[in-house]
């Protein structure tokens, strides 16, 4: 590790995607849910969102479309989806199960 | 007689007991001296070290060589003292990872490889009061060996230092630190005299110190 | 001559010149080739090295485009920092941690630990861990991971029930230490698939498992078998294995993963087993040496790192915290040094991570 400023925030300026700023988190689940490589999982969530693999890690394009879609901003806006509910929409927009999502289903009352 | 010292060498290196029985058998029927079989077989123990570190060999094939080196010495030794020829027993050492600190791994790997150079190893383990080591220093090790995996943990070494100080010893004893968040440079600052960045360098350096 | 700030892998800074830079990025590539027994960089990649350290900017970045996932270990402790990694000292909360990371620092993925950060200690607080989970995935939105280290020498005396390998080997104990370490993998594996299938069934995205084999070969395999019971029992979560250092420990020495010794692998050999064991992403690790320049020691940590993802079928993420992938080993890393060596990460070892 390394202290925070060191560490994490200049790997997150040099090369970060950007988290829920932008669409890294989307690229992350398809790594992990897929085992795409880098590539593939930026084509693949660029081609979900209607963009280039480009635009998706653009703050400008994403802080909009990550509002309009209900899939969690980065600032606090009132009344914006986040949690549960923000991961429910990402599930339907990369057509992927979410466990946390699953879970949380399971414990509604039919 | 060049032969026979290649052969102790590699011996060492292939770090079978028996192998390096007949190398140091057929060595002594050739005539070389208890002082130089021990030399030669320092050279292939070294090597053993540095293959450990480059994951070629790992921690059994290194206990083994030096077993194979303990088995030489059980013949070479008393031999030596009939000789009245220096003993081969190096410097005794206390290692242990500083109080407070329970990574035991790299000192534990650290103290094998001392004991495999010949070194009089008392592994103190982790988590050692401070008081303990100055106890060994003043019972005769002439070296100690401090190591702090955490940088919380790593200014013990220094206070340890500063205790060898206030008691009037620090000059009868070579203090060697490490540890992943340790460097030279923290060496130099808290006034160890040796910085090992892995168990082989350890032992190399505590070797070149000759005590 | 023209001189270049650049810096030692202690953090020092220094001045060498555009020769000197040159001939430690070879010597670095030729330590990587000559250990791991892989190729050399190219003449072209050791060109785009240099270029890439001796820029004028004290920040440096990949190209538009160029950018990769960012993922963070370790948990809150980054913000705490109370076990001697270099935290901020800042008592914060767990929650409060995981959307401080989501919203404020461009983590794509973060994860809950243990202040112990190790799995042992997690499975007496199995139900807080649980607990705390199931609140945070109630407000996080990004991947979130439970993360540990396997760190089996919790399960050696005077900590666990199994004989010290190390100890007993300087005994001459040499079937005892092997027999030890074999039980005690046997246990890791056991609480592995204990924890972290309780904590996946309490909503975690996945399972990071940080620092494998630190207490040498026996740990990785301990670790190995525990992630493939994981991936047995759920079949769609989220498992990193990330590891200790470069080479795999020999402490055991003839320890086997699905007949294959461990001891003695390096990151391109490494990946494979994780493969194997059901892993969606390798975490690869290559040691900074202090005494060495950053250019030697990010040559030689892109040497290692490139093979391994070209060898790799998932994605790998390179470890670059204090002391590894080139970063200097230093408490506070010049970010100079650290963009440097993401940079040459990124796009020369092409890795899918941080």
């Amino acid at each position: 590790m390394g202290d925070t400023a060191g560490m994490a925030v200049p790997h997150f300026m040099a090369s970060g995607m950007g988290g829920i700023r932008t669409a890294g988190d989307l690229v992350a689940r398809m790594e992990y849910s897929k085992n795409m490589k880098v590539d593939k999982a930026k084509d693949y969530v660029a081609k979900k969102l209607g963009l280039s693999t480009l635009e998706i890690a653009d703050e400008y394009i994403m802080r909009e479309l990550r509002e309009e879609l209900k899939i969690g901003v980065v600032t606090g806006v009132p009344g914006a989806p986040r949690g549960i509910a923000a991961k429910m929409n990402i599930e339907k927009l990369l057509d992927i199960k979410i466990n946390s999502c699953e879970k949380f289903r399971g414990m509604l009352k039919n | 007689m060049n032969n026979e010292k290649q052969e102790l060498y590699d011996a060492m290196i292939a770090y079978k007991v028996p192998g390096i029985q007949a190398a140091v058998d057929k060595a002594r029927k050739a005539g070389m001296s208890p002082e130089e079989i021990i030399e030669n077989l320092g050279l292939g123990m070294t090597e053993v070290g540095v293959l450990f570190e480059r994951g070629k060999l790992f921690l059994p094939h290194v206990l083994s060589a030096a077993a194979g080196m303990k088995s030489a010495m059980d013949v070479l030794g008393p031999e030596m003292l009939k000789n009245g020829t220096a003993s081969a027993v190096k410097a005794s050492v206390v290692m242990g990872t500083v109080e407070g600190d329970v990574h035991d791994i790299g000192k534990s790997i650290c103290s094998t490889m001392l004991q495999c150079a010949g070194f009089d190893v008392h592994d103190l383990g982790r988590d050692v009061p401070k008081g303990d080591f100055i106890k060994e220093i003043k019972g005769g090790c002439k070296m100690c060996g401090m190591s702090a995996l955490m940088t919380t943990t790593m200014t013990v070494q220094k206070d340890v230092i500063e205790m060898l100080k206030a008691e009037g010893i620090r000059d009868q004893v070579k203090v060697m630190v490490g540890g992943a968040p340790v460097t030279q440079a923290y060496c130099d600052k808290i006034g160890a005299d040796v910085y090992g960045e892995s168990a082989s360098e350890t032992t190399r350096k505590a070797k070149e110190l000759k005590i | 001559m023209t001189e270049y700030y650049t810096r030692m892998g202690d953090g020092k800074r220094v001045l060498m010149s555009k020769d000197a830079i040159f001939a430690d990025l070879v010597a670095g590539s030729a330590d990587a080739a000559d250990m791991g027994g892989i190729p050399d960089l190219t003449s072209a990649e050791i060109e785009k090295l240099f270029e890439i350290i001796s820029d004028k900017n004290r920040v440096v970045g990949v190209e538009p485009g160029n950018e990769v996932v960012l993922t963070y270990d370790i948990g809150q402790l980054d913000f705490t920092g109370d076990n001697g990694n270099s935290g901020n000292g800042v008592d914060v909360g767990r929650l409060e941690s995981a959307l401080l990371h989501e919203r404020a620092l461009g983590a794509d993925t973060f994860e809950l630990a243990h202040a112990d950060y190790s799995i042992k200690p997690v499975k007496p607080v199995i139900s807080n861990e649980m607990q705390t989970m199931e609140e945070i995935q109630n407000e996080i939105v990004a991947p979130y991971f439970y993360g540990a280290m396997p760190n089996m020498g919790l399960y050696y005396k005077p900590d666990g029930p199994y004989g010290n390998p190390a100890d007993l080997m300087r005994e001459y104990k040499i079937e005892e230490a092997m027999d030890q370490a074999e039980k005690a993998a046997v246990h890791l594996a056991r609480d592995i698939e204990y924890v972290s299938t309780r904590l996946v069934a309490a909503g975690a995205d996945g399972f990071n498992f940080d620092t494998t084999a630190s207490a040498g070969d026996a740990d990785c395999v301990g670790t190995l078998n525990g992630v493939k019971a994981l991936r047995k029992a759920c079949p769609d979560t989220y498992i990193n294995v990330g590891m200790s250092g470069e080479s795999v420990m020999g402490i055991h020495g003839m320890i086997e993963f699905e007949g294959q010794v461990v001891a003695g692998l390096y990151p391109h050999q490494q990946v494979k087993l994780a493969e194997k064991a059901g892993a969606n992403v390798f975490g690869a690790v290559v040691n900074t040496n202090t005494s060495k320049s950053l250019a030697w020691n990010l040559a030689r940590s892109v040497a290692f790192t490139k093979v391994c993802v070209e060898k790799s079928s998932i994605p790998v993420h390179a470890n670059m915290g204090m002391g590894v992938g080139g970063i200097p080993m230093c408490e506070t890393a010049p970010i100079d040094a650290v963009t440097r060596c993401n940079k040459a990460m990124v796009e020369i070892a092409k890795v899918d991570g941080i």
